[in-house]
């Protein structure tokens, strides 16, 4: 057991930790990326090319990724 | 890319490792040993406290130095069976609050019934000085229903048995027990031939008995005695409790989900249980020994509560979150009697911001309450309590701090908890405490870690990557040709 730790606690009174999309905003944030990584992704689909895999590809994994992590926090179970 | 989270789950593993504590303030001594007669308890008030379903006692001793050195390590001892059930103890100096509390710990002896709690002064008392020691401690499933069974609308008695003389390892010049009650009825008790001006012990003050003062009694005297009184609420005691925090950054989260099974230890029913007698009791008299309602005062902001058991959702339940505070009342699904159990679990999430803080050295700091049960009149008892504070995935250099009583902390250990999402799994704070009360309610838990950036964006980063195979995987699939080569057509 450290017992500084109530010092620690103390000394960091002015700085709370806040995410950075709040709450309220996560269902809409994580529908939006996801949408638009389907949609990316769906444009690849139609045209897979070596030039199309960083130009759609890349941006749709990304929006996917941020979209997956948000849309399990929107619904509810905080990863 | 294998390679690489296999080695970093190495990594975190090893830190993880040197992070782990384990607390263990059990000693095993041999059988014949007895503290030394360095200390006589010049005054002594020992009260015990039958208000709640456990045990508070508390022992006000003036110590004194008698031997020719200085001294700085006093002993209490108690039976093997009331150190199994014993849990924090706290020891203060009575007269100076800045001072402790003091270091207690368990010294058991080997197979013998008598152990001791051994207590360091900070500072050692001189020869012939005296100190004020305040220690309190509580005793678990300390009492008997008497009778063990009783009708529905009977009323339920309690029994206990404790000794009129303090427990003490040194000699006493002077003291007296007092005994507190839930009300001034108290159907039975032993009469001790009194002393002095007193014709007879205890005398009766209300809800209060009192044995002694008696003269100087050498160490380990016991003078067995018992009250029977009335004590009709229920006898509630939590078997195992199982807390979990879970910390989400992600989504700016606390989590707090804790899994209850609790027992009734009062009066068994001594006929099968009438549902018509039950509920026109409800209307006509209303206090009753079963447990019928459970109230959980929740910190202020906490939402989506909900409260299940073995078959779901118990709709049962009422939950309200205000500005100043928040309160869950919870109904069984059936009201608890004696002998009966009742395994339930409640939940709720809370903002990350009111629990926790990032620290100016770039890590962070948690601050949540160590046990937060239900706050019930008559109390409620901790049999073993598992509190796990789940971190994000990567957090390391995990440490922690509580004010509950070091006495009651059994063990601490960091460990890996894997859920949705995970790759290496997230760190898991694991401590584990035993017989706890609802007094020590809202005592701190402060636990500090450090979460890199790098950390932080791994569930991306694992989705991302999986996603780019994917689509890799669609464009090799596509650039294969499935066509026959047609030799004709040259």
């Amino acid at each position: 057991m450290d017992s500084s730790l109530h010092e620690v606690w103390q000394a960091a009174a002015g700085s709370p930790f806040v995410p950075t999309i709040g709450k309220d905003n996560q269902f809409l944030v994580a529908l939006t990326l996801l949408l638009l990584g389907f949609s990316l992704g769906g444009a690849f689909a139609l045209n897979r090319s070596i030039v199309n895999l960083p130009a759609l590809a890349v941006p749709a994994s990304l929006a996917l990724a941020f979209g997956v992590v948000y849309m399990f926090c929107g619904v509810g179970v905080y990863v | 890319m294998k390679t690489s989270v296999v080695f970093s789950a190495f990594l975190s593993l090893l830190s993880l490792a040197s992070a782990a504590t384990t607390s263990s303030d059990r000693k095993t001594y041999p059988s014949t040993f007895r503290p030394p007669q360095v200390f006589k308890n010049a005054n002594l008030v020992h009260i015990i406290s039958l208000e709640k379903n456990y045990v508070k006692e508390s022992i006000n001793v003036l110590v004194e130095n008698i031997d020719k050195s200085p001294q700085n390590e006093y002993y209490v001892p108690f039976t093997a069976d009331q150190l199994s059930r014993l849990g924090g103890v706290e020891v203060k100096d009575r007269k100076d609050g800045s001072v402790g509390p003091f270091v207690a710990e368990a010294v058991e002896l080997d197979q013998s019934d008598t152990h001791y709690i051994r207590i360091r002064l900070p500072k050692a008392l001189a020869p012939g000085a005296q100190q004020a020691l305040g220690i309190t401690y509580y005793l678990l499933k300390a009492y008997a229903p008497r009778p063990a069974s009783i009708k529905q609308e009977d009323q339920q008695h309690l029994a206990y048995a404790f000794s009129a003389y303090a427990p003490s390892a040194y000699a006493t010049s002077k003291q007296k027990t007092d005994v507190k009650f839930p009300s001034s009825t108290i159907a039975e008790y032993t009469k001790l031939p009194g002393s002095g001006d007193v014709a007879r012990f205890p005398q009766q003050q209300g809800s209060k008995l009192t044995y002694g003062p008696f003269d100087e009694k050498p160490a380990g005297a016991s003078q067995p005695v018992a009250v029977r009184y009335e004590f009709n609420k229920p006898v509630t005691h939590v078997s195992r409790l199982e807390r979990d925090v879970e910390v989400s950054h992600w989504g700016g989260n606390v989590a707090f989900e804790e899994r209850y099974t609790l027992h009734h230890r009062g009066a068994n029913l001594s006929a099968l249980f009438n549902r018509v007698k039950w509920q026109q009791s409800q209307y006509y008299q209303p206090n009753t020994w079963a447990l019928k309602e459970l109230k959980f005062p929740l910190r202020a902001g906490s939402a989506d509560a909900y409260y299940t058991d073995v078959i779901g959702n118990v709709s049962t339940s009422r939950f309200r979150s205000g500005k100043r505070e928040a309160l869950l009342e919870v109904r069984p699904r059936y009201p608890v009697f004696g002998g009966w159990k009742y395994p339930f679990t409640i939940g709720w999430n809370s903002d990350a911001k009111s629990y926790l803080r990032k620290t100016p050295a770039g890590g962070f700091v948690l601050n949540v309450p160590f046990l937060e049960g239900p706050r019930q009149a008559e109390g409620v008892e901790y049999e073993q309590v598992q509190v796990r504070v789940i971190l994000p995935e990567g957090a390391r250099n995990v440490k922690f701090h509580t004010t509950i009583p070091t006495q009651s902390i059994a063990s601490a250990d960091v460990e890996i908890h894997r859920t949705f999402l995970d790759t290496i799994g997230r760190t898991a704070l694991i401590i584990q405490a035993r017989n706890l009360v609802d007094e020590l309610r809202d005592r701190e838990l402060l636990v500090s870690y450090d979460y890199p950036l790098s950390a932080s964006l791994r569930k991306p980063l694992v989705v991302f990557a999986s996603a780019m195979a994917v689509f890799f995987a669609a464009w090799v699939v596509g650039r294969v040709e499935l066509k026959f080569d047609v030799a004709g057509k040259k």
